[in-house]
């Protein structure tokens, strides 16, 4: 009746489950020796039949998921037989000879007969029916039918996948574990205290890990197994240390349990994986500087100036200490010092599958401008030049810059090809720098730099965001602690940012408990949403981002619609109204800028 | 309860009550006597057929005003109860409802293995048995709307939960303040009193609009769903599918689609107190029902044919004796069978009213479609797996 049945029965099976009387269950009845015998062929009687019993089982467990009336019909010729063994060991002669009368034993007779009766009278009552199904069915082959594609939540990626979910018994939490466990994800929930009412509130298959987000140490086990992260938890008060701990703190530790986690799995799969980063230049000995150039220029050709001004040097060594070292000083205006290469990636490597560089750098704290050279190899004439700006700290730092933040030198060329990138040079001038803070920060000279050179690596391209960090946009917050509460939270995303993970960072408006998908959203950047927005809307955004590869990096603020002010309005509304099936996500982050 | 529970036979025309009877006492079979013998003045309905209106004593009726003077938090709207949440349309609806952002409690009948796979979903589960009224009450604390979708099981007495269970539920919500009912009935219900499911969804239905609770009642043709068990599976695994030459049509609907239109009809303010009627796309006859299936399947089914004439027959023969009176029932529908009615209604008008677009509801080609894809397909995976390890061994 069920109809996930026929999922697992192959269709061999078929025929014989037409019959009742299933030919394999019949055999061991059918090939058993006559047993009026003495005690020894019982013997050996009971040791075929009970090998043949384990057949059976072996048979049962093979057709574990089979139709159930099928089963029912299994389980009592089952019975029988096991019945029979047990008389046959205990009893003598007299048992055995009904047992060779079991064939035309008047009761089972009976009870087959009984059976081809039911089945074919339900069947015709069964036409008597309308609307109602008849449900002789089990739960699981039901459930396994509609966990199915068939099923309008099934999402395919979401067998394989475990999401850690922090704050599940938060507003938006508990929703996010509900839809989660719908699409058939594997959940996992990181909770402060076991306590009955927390384990009450969350569904029973639901993995719960105890931690608390401020405490790193427990965070290792959470994240054990995890391939993405929602993070809905969020400070219980305004007070500052509570703000830090939970909205600060606790994503910096989360997302360094997960990387962490991350890298140790990159480990075993020995960096030949599709995750790991790509090498790009490694400078550890006198050789690995080979190849790098040293240029000068300015940007303006005043021949006259540049005589009476200092000049420029600049020279990339390899010092005592085993550092790569760029340094010198640019005193000329305009003037600018290069390092440069040609880029030689290790063969079936292209840029396109990574999605930025990631320059492990240390110095006194300059800025320096990266540029891409891209363009057939070929012929040089035709490159394009794009830039970056990056800014580095006093001291060992890393420095991500994602290729989409490249912009091209003349604006009318087209966006960046990584494809096409294949010389890299990291140009210092002393425009725009800013002196760092510190007891040095005032009498240092902005024009000299220096920076040591570790490793320049390119990140891998990920499809789908790893960490989902629900924030807030500070509208319906008291004033008088939206500061406080402002700042913990933007300190929490800006080390998300940092993390290297893929994240989405979703800013709701004031949350509201309502049921979702009934009103239009607006997505935005740049803090101008007004209106407030369901907590099941946001925990359906936290579950369509995480195999969205539109969400990827990308922070949003998010509302329900609203009409703006005559005067006031500053954009083009964009609506999108959540609705069965539709992937409104996928349209509405499209058009927002990425890496914010 | 049930010795607490009073039925009156009343028409709307002789508002006179007549001599109250124990509900208990009193078997559909005597009901249609009662309202077939002139002295108890059966309402004569425009097509001659005689349909009685038990009027049920509402305990709750003498406190109206028990919404109000309910004490406590406020509930909050996002609560719901399902009855009747494993069923096929219940567990649609608990999804649905969960996945909009509801909290959701379900009720079933406490049973050896516990429905696990709705607490895995996220919703709470309270045990209680509509036929034991006393078990209702407790379940109902902290609830905003109850939907109920609850019907007894085909092989116990239909009397039991449809009729005595829905009255007690209807009860206890109105006496617990409940601010919302969403109750299913069967399209055209009203016409055929026959039938004693259709009967007792219809005497339901006036009796919850007689209570004064704010309801909406949706009458349903049929489920896709069903026609997996009944056809698509028997011929997969070439058993007989047994059909009727009936001409009846019938619109089947997807469960998913049901609940979808159920959830925006409860938030819907503006549909209070309405009757809609839920119905596919198309009207099918169980012949072409069949067709479809042998034809996305790729296999010729093994039809047994029933004419209706011998159902009816078998109807009439169980109905003589009083032991056999639950299998009459069963085999009602038969009655209906025979006639030439069509289970379908236009749509058009009530996705005007619940704003959904005609295109996002599935029609049964496209279901039976999906099904045969998906099942075919991982019956291939399944062979070839079973290949393999046949080389293991």
């Amino acid at each position: 009746m069920s109809a996930a049945t026929a999922t697992f029965t192959p269709p061999v099976a078929f025929s014989n489950s037409n019959n009742p009387y299933n030919p394999i269950w019949r055999k061991p009845n059918s090939l058993s020796n006559p047993i009026w015998t003495a005690n020894n062929s019982f013997v050996s009687r009971a040791t075929s039949s009970s090998s043949s019993e384990t057949d059976n089982e072996k048979k049962n467990k093979k057709k574990k998921k089979k139709v159930v009336i099928d089963n029912e019909e299994q389980k009592q010729e089952l019975e029988p037989v096991q019945e029979q063994e047990q008389e046959r060991q205990l009893q003598s002669s007299s048992v055995s000879v009904i047992k060779r009368l079991d064939d035309v034993n008047p009761v089972g007779l009976g009870r087959r007969s009984r059976q081809v009766f039911d089945e074919v009278w339900r069947k015709f009552s069964g036409l008597g029916q309308i609307s109602r199904t008849i449900r002789s069915d089990d739960e699981s082959s039901l459930l396994i039918r509609e966990g199915g594609p068939m099923c309008e939540f099934a999402i395919p990626g979401a067998q394989n996948t475990t999401v850690l979910v922090v704050g599940a018994t938060s507003r938006v939490g508990r929703i996010v574990v509900r839809k989660l466990m719908l699409r058939g994800y594997t959940v996992k929930a990181l909770v402060r205290k076991a306590e009955p009412e927390v384990v009450d509130m969350l569904p029973r298959s639901v993995e719960l890990v105890t931690g608390d987000v401020g405490d790193p140490s427990g965070l290792k086990n959470a994240v054990q197994g995890c391939s993405k992260i929602i993070y809905c938890a969020t400070a219980r008060s305004s007070i500052t240390g509570d703000l830090i701990r939970v909205d600060h703190q606790g994503v910096y530790n989360l997302t360094k349990a997960l990387q962490d986690y991350n890298n140790k799995l990159a480990q075993q799969r020995a960096g030949k994986s599709s995750k790991s980063k790509l090498l790009i230049a490694k400078f550890k000995s006198e050789d690995s500087l080979n190849g790098w150039e040293v240029r000068q220029g300015t940007y303006f050709q005043d021949v006259v100036v540049s005589k009476y001004d200092g000049g420029m040097d600049a020279k990339f060594e390899f010092t005592e200490s085993g550092e790569a070292v760029f340094s010198g000083y640019v005193f000329t205006r305009g003037g600018y010092v290069d390092l440069s290469r040609k880029l030689s990636l290790p063969l079936g490597y292209t840029l396109d599958r990574y999605e930025g560089l990631v320059f492990s750098v240390g110095g006194n704290g300059r800025s320096y401008v990266v540029i891409l050279e891209a363009g057939p190899s070929a012929d040089t004439t035709q490159s394009k030049l794009y830039f970056a700006r990056i800014s580095t700290k006093a001291g060992f730092c890393r420095v991500r810059v994602p290729f989409s933040s490249f912009r091209p030198v003349k604006p009318d060329d087209p966006p960046l090809d990584p494809f096409l990138v294949h010389t890299l040079t990291i140009r210092f001038e002393p425009r725009r720098q800013r002196p760092i803070e510190g007891p040095t920060g005032m009498n240092q000279d902005l024009r000299s730099f220096q920076l040591i050179m570790e490793y320049i690596k390119a990140l891998p391209t990920g499809q789908e965001t790893d960490f989902v960090l629900v924030s807030c946009t500070g509208s319906g917050i008291e004033p008088s602690r939206r500061e406080q509460v402002l700042r913990a939270k933007r300190a929490g995303e800006d080390s998300l940012r940092r993390s290297g993970l893929g994240y989405t960072i979703i800013r709701p408006g004031p949350l509201m408990e309502e049921p979702g998908g009934q009103r239009a959203l607006i997505f935005d950047q740049g803090n101008r949403i007004s209106q407030g927005i369901s907590c099941a809307d946001v925990a359906d955004i936290c579950v369509k981002a995480l195999h969205d590869s539109t969400a990827r990096n990308k922070s949003f603020d998010v509302c329900y619609e609203y009409v703006a002010e005559p005067g006031k309005e500053l954009y083009e509304l964009v609506a999108h109204l959540p609705d069965k099936a539709n992937n409104y996500l996928t349209p509405a982050l499209s058009v927002l800028e990425k890496n914010t | 309860m049930a010795s607490t529970l009073y039925a009156q036979l009343a028409t709307p025309t002789n508002p006179t009550s007549l001599p109250c009877r124990k509900l208990s006492s009193l078997s559909w079979r005597t009901m249609f006597d009662s309202a077939l013998s002139p002295s108890n003045s059966p309402i004569s309905t425009t097509k001659g057929k005689h349909c009685s209106l038990p009027k049920v004593v509402c305990n709750a009726q003498s406190a109206p005003a028990a919404v109000n003077l309910a004490p406590g938090t406020p509930v909050r709207p996002t609560s719901i109860l399902v009855v009747g949440a494993t069923g096929t349309l219940g567990r649609q609806i608990v999804r649905r409802a969960l996945d909009e952002g509801y909290d959701v409690r379900c009720l079933v009948r406490p049973r050896p293995a516990p429905a696990d796979f709705l607490r895995d979903w996220g919703a709470t589960v309270v045990n209680a048995d509509l036929s034991k009224p006393e078990t209702i009450p407790a379940t109902l604390v902290g609830i905003h709307t109850v939907i109920d979708c609850a019907t007894g099981r085909p092989e116990e007495p239909i009397k039991t939960v449809d009729w005595e269970g829905k009255v007690a539920l209807i009860q206890c919500a109105k006496a617990m303040g409940i601010q919302k009912f969403i109750f299913f009935s069967i399209h055209n219900c009203d016409k055929h009193p026959e039938v004693p499911l259709m009967e007792i969804k219809h005497c339901t239905e006036k009796f919850l609009r007689g209570s004064g609770l704010n309801h909406v009642v949706i009458r349903l043709c049929g489920f896709m769903q069903g026609l997996i068990g009944q056809y698509a599976v028997p011929i997969l695994e070439e058993k007989s599918v047994w059909g009727t030459d009936a001409p009846t049509r019938i619109a089947y609907m997807d469960t998913q689609d049901i609940a979808r239109l159920t959830l925006i009809a409860l938030r819907n303010e503006n549909i209070n107190g309405k009757l809609l009627t839920f119905a596919g796309p198309r009207a099918w006859t169980t012949q072409e029902v069949i067709t479809l299936c042998e034809r996305l399947a790729g296999q010729d089914a093994n039809v047994t044919t029933v004419p209706v004439s011998v159902l009816r027959f078998t109807r009439q023969l169980t109905r003589l004796f009083e032991w056999t009176s639950d299998v009459a029932d069963r085999l009602a529908f038969s009655e209906v069978l025979t006639s030439d009615t069509v289970f379908s209604v236009p749509m058009a008008e009530t996705y005007n009213l619940l704003g959904v677009d005609a295109k996002d509801v599935s029609s049964l080609e496209k279901y039976l479609q999906d099904y045969f894809t998906n099942i075919l397909k991982k019956l291939k995976d399944l062979k070839a797996q079973s290949k393999q390890t046949d080389i293991f061994f």
